[in-house]
C-alpha cells in the first residue's frame, strides 16, 4: 500500500513543481514591476532596456545602414553616460537581414522576445513581411522606411516625412526654381514594392495638381543598369527625373542622364543617395541630384547637426559621413523621449511604451529631423523636408539648399490612411 | 530615328560583351563536351584579382593579371577536375562545374564583403557625344577588343595546328585520337581561352557604363546571360556565339525601349525558346541527323 502511494505522490509533486515554474514564466511574459513600481515587460531588466535593430549591412543599403548604426551608438553612449533612461542602461541587440525579407522573418522570432521595442527595422519589404508579427507581439517598432502605407500600423513608428511627401516637396522645389512647368513630363524610376509605390504616389499627385505627366519606370532591387530607362525618358522628353531607388540605381540613372545628353535635374527620396557613390565613376553626374529628406544633411549649419557631425568625425575618422548619422542619433533621441514618458507613467511594458508613443504630439530633436506628432493615427508625423544637393566637397556629400520647409502641395496631400 | 540609333548602339555595346562570354562558353563545350556552368565564377575570379591589384599596379597591369588568373583558373579546373575523368558522363561534369561555380563565387563575394569595386578607370563614365547619339567608351572599347579577340581566335581556329586539332576533335573525338591528336592539349587550351575571354569580359562588365554596378553577385548574374546567347547561336558554333551575343544585347535594348523594361528581362528567353522550337540546335549549331 505504501509502495502504491509513492508514484502518485511523486507525480503530484512533479506537477506542482512544473506548475510553479510555468507560473513564473507567465509572469515574466506578461511583465512584472520593479522596486519603484514601474511595470516592466520583455527587454526590460532592473538595470537595462534592450532595443532591437534589424538592419542591412550587406545588401543594397549597407552604406546607409552603417552610418545609421554609428548615430545609434553615439546616442546610446551619451544617454548611458548620463545614467540611462528610467535608471536603466540602453542596450542594442542587432541582426543584419541583408535587405532580404526571408532572412528578416527568420531573425525576428529569435530577437523579438529579448527587446522592449525596435530602434530600427530597415526596409519596406521587411516591414511588410513582419507587419502581422509586430502587431501580434505588440512591439513598438521604429521603421527605417517612410512609406505612408504603414501609417495604419499601430505599433510602427515612422519618423518624419513619408516618401510620397518627400517627392511632392522635391518636385514643388523644382517648380519654384523654374525647372518644371505645366505640361512637362517627369520621369520616375521606382523600385517595385511599397517604397517605390509610395514615392510614385507622390509624383502622380504632384503631376495631377500641376498639370504634368509622369513617365513611369519600375525596376527591381537587383537592377543596376538604368541606361534603357533613361534612353526612354529622353525619347519621352522628360524635364526632370524623380528617383525612388537604391543608391546603385541612382548612380546609374545619374550617369546616363548626363551621358545620354538628357541633363535634367533629378530629385530623390532620402534612401537614394549614399556618400560612397562619390567614389564611383558616377560622381561628376550626381551633382544634378537633389535629395529630399526629413533628416538634416550631415554638413548642415543646424547647431545640433554640427555637434553630432563633429563628434562622429572624431570617433569614426575612417567612416564616410552621411546624413544617416544624425538621423540615427535622432532616432535615439525619439526613443529616449518615448521611454522617459512611459517611465514617468510607471509603465515600461510594451503596452505602456506604445501608449507613450501615441500620446506624443511634440517630439523634438533639435531640428535633426522636423518636430514630430505621433498622436494622429494615419497621418504622417511631419510634412516638412530638408533638401540637399549632391556636392563632392561637402562632408556627407550633400550641400543643404533648402532648410526645413513644407511646400504648398505637401500641405494639401492626403496620405492613404489619413482621416 | 535618333532614339532608334541610340537603342541599337546600346544593344550592340552590350552584345559585344555577351559575345565574348558566349564564345568562351562555346569553345569549352566544343573542345571538351562540357557545359561549363562555372563560367560566371571565372568572370568573378578575373575581376577580383584586377580590383585587388589596380590601386597598386595601375589598371593595365591589373587587367592583364586578372585575365591571366581567369585563364589559369580555368586551366586548373580542367586539369584537376575534368581531364582526370575522361570517361565521365558530360552531365556529371556539368554538375561538377556547378559545384565549382558555387564555391568560387561565394568565396569571392565573401572576400569582397560590402565593397562594390569598379573596373575600367581609363574608359568608364567617359561617354563620347556624336550629334545626338552617345557612345559609351566602355562599350566602344568592348566592341574593339571583342573584334580583335574574335578575329585572332578565328584565325587560330582556321590556320593553326591547334585549330585544326580542335575542329577535328569536335567533329569526331575517337577518330581524332586515332589520328594522333593529343586530346588533353586541345581541351586544356580551350579552357584557358574560355577563362581568358571571361577575364576580358569582366573588365567591361564591372563598370558604371555597362552594368551600373561594381564587381558583385550581380556581375555573376549578368555573366549568366551568356548561356542564352550561346544557346541561340548554337552551343557548338563559335560564329553562333558572336551572333547570339549580339541578338541578346539588341533584344534587351529594343524590348526595353519599345515594349517595357520589365519585359526586356524575359524577352531574351522568349527569343531563345522561339529559336529552340524552330531550330533545336540553335541558329548555327550542328543539326543532329539520325539514320534509321
Amino acid at each position: 500500500m505504501r509502495q502504491s502511494l509513492k508514484v502518485p505522490a511523486l507525480v503530484i509533486a512533479g506537477a506542482l513543481v512544473l506548475a510553479a515554474c510555468g507560473g513564473g514564466d507567465d509572469e515574466a511574459d506578461s511583465g512584472g514591476a520593479d522596486a519603484s513600481g514601474v511595470k516592466t515587460g520583455p527587454g526590460i531588466s532592473d538595470d537595462s532596456i534592450t532595443l532591437g535593430v534589424m538592419t542591412d549591412l550587406t545588401g543594397p543599403f549597407k552604406d546607409f545602414s552603417t552610418t545609421l548604426q554609428a548615430g545609434h551608438k553615439m546616442w546610446v553612449d551619451e544617454v548611458n553616460a548620463k545614467g540611462g533612461v528610467c535608471a536603466r542602461q540602453i542596450q542594442l541587440e542587432s541582426r543584419d537581414h541583408g535587405y532580404k525579407a526571408e532572412t528578416a522573418t527568420i531573425q525576428f522570432p529569435d530577437l523579438e522576445p529579448n527587446v522592449a521595442g525596435f530602434m530600427e527595422l530597415l526596409g519596406s519589404p521587411m516591414i511588410a513581411a513582419l507587419k502581422t508579427d509586430i502587431n501580434d507581439k505588440q512591439v513598438t517598432t521604429m521603421a527605417v522606411s517612410w512609406s505612408s502605407e504603414l501609417l495604419d500600423q499601430p505599433y510602427v513608428i515612422i519618423v518624419g516625412t513619408t516618401y510620397d511627401l518627400e517627392i511632392i516637396n522635391g518636385l514643388d522645389y523644382l517648380l519654384e526654381k523654374g525647372d518644371l512647368k505645366k505640361g512637362d513630363t517627369i520621369g520616375h524610376i521606382y523600385i517595385d514594392g511599397e517604397y517605390g509605390a509610395n514615392g510614385l504616389a507622390g509624383s502622380k499627385y504632384f503631376a495631377e495638381k500641376n498639370g504634368l505627366k509622369v513617365s513611369e519606370a519600375k525596376v527591381t532591387s537587383t537592377d543596376t543598369d538604368m541606361k534603357s530607362l533613361v534612353t526612354k525618358f529622353k525619347s519621352d522628353k522628360v524635364t526632370a527625373i524623380a528617383l525612388t531607388t537604391s543608391p546603385a540605381q541612382t548612380a546609374s540613372a545619374a550617369t546616363n542622364n548626363v551621358g545620354l545628353g538628357l541633363n535634367v535635374p533629378m530629385i530623390g527620396n532620402s534612401p537614394v543617395f549614399a556618400p560612397a557613390l562619390l567614389d564611383t565613376p558616377a560622381a561628376p553626374a550626381l551633382s544634378k541630384l537633389y535629395v529630399v529628406a526629413s533628416a538634416v544633411p550631415f554638413d548642415s549649419s543646424v547647431p545640433k547637426a554640427k555637434e553630432v557631425a563633429t563628434k562622429f568625425i572624431a570617433e569614426n575618422p575612417d567612416v564616410k559621413p552621411s546624413f544617416t548619422v544624425q538621423y540615427g542619433y535622432a532616432q535615439g533621441l525619439i526613443w529616449g523621449q518615448i521611454l522617459q514618458k512611459a517611465c514617468d507613467a510607471k509603465d515600461l511594458s510594451r503596452a505602456g511604451i506604445n501608449a507613450a508613443l501615441k500620446s506624443s504630439n511634440n517630439i523634438t530633436t533639435d531640428k535633426l529631423v522636423s518636430d514630430l506628432d505621433f498622436s494622429k493615427p494615419g497621418s504622417p508625423s511631419s510634412r516638412t523636408v530638408y533638401i540637399g544637393q549632391v556636392d563632392k566637397d561637402s562632408p556627407g556629400g550633400l550641400k543643404q539648399v533648402q532648410a526645413l520647409k513644407e511646400f504648398p502641395d505637401a500641405k494639401t496631400y492626403k496620405a492613404p490612411h489619413e482621416s | 530615328m535618333n532614339t532608334f540609333i541610340q537603342v541599337m548602339v546600346n544593344g550592340l555595346g552590350k552584345g559585344a560583351v555577351y559575345a565574348l562570354l558566349a564564345l568562351g562558353f562555346v569553345i569549352i563545350f566544343k573542345a571538351s563536351g562540357v557545359l561549363n556552368f562555372a563560367h560566371g565564377s571565372f568572370v568573378l575570379l578575373g575581376g577580383y584579382v584586377a580590383v585587388r591589384t589596380q590601386d597598386d599596379l595601375g589598371f593595365t597591369v591589373s587587367a592583364i593579371l586578372g585575365v591571366a588568373t581567369a585563364g589559369l583558373g580555368a586551366l586548373f579546373i580542367e586539369r584537376v577536375l575534368v581531364a582526370r575523368r575522361p570517361l565521365a558522363d558530360p552531365i556529371a561534369l556539368a554538375l561538377l562545374t556547378i559545384g565549382v561555380d558555387v564555391i568560387l563565387t561565394e568565396e569571392i563575394i565573401r572576400r569582397l564583403g560590402v565593397e562594390l569595386p569598379f573596373l575600367g578607370r581609363p574608359y568608364d563614365g567617359k561617354p563620347i557625344q556624336v550629334g545626338d547619339i552617345t557612345f559609351f567608351r566602355t562599350q566602344l572599347i568592348a566592341l574593339a577588343v571583342g573584334a580583335v579577340l574574335v578575329t585572332l581566335f578565328f584565325l587560330a581556329f582556321r590556320l593553326t595546328g591547334w585549330g585544326v586539332a580542335m575542329r577535328a576533335q569536335a567533329e569526331n573525338r575517337e577518330a581524332a585520337a586515332l589520328m594522333g591528336i593529343r586530346r588533353g592539349r586541345v581541351t586544356a587550351a580551350a579552357w584557358v581561352i574560355g577563362g581568358v575571354l571571361a577575364g576580358v569580359a569582366v573588365l567591361f562588365l564591372a563598370t558604371q557604363d555597362f552594368s551600373g554596378s561594381g564587381l558583385s553577385r550581380g556581375t555573376h548574374a549578368i555573366a549568366l546571360v551568356a548561356f542564352p546567347a550561346a544557346i541561340i547561336g548554337g552551343l557548338d558554333s563559335t560564329e553562333g556565339a558572336i551572333v547570339g551575343g549580339a541578338i541578346v544585347g539588341l533584344t534587351e535594348a529594343l524590348s526595353a525601349q519599345y515594349i517595357s523594361f520589365e519585359f526586356s528581362k524575359v524577352a531574351v528567353y522568349v527569343v531563345m525558346l522561339t529559336v529552340l522550337i524552330v531550330r533545336p540546335s540553335g541558329l548555327f549549331g550542328t543539326r543532329e541527323r539520325t539514320r534509321v
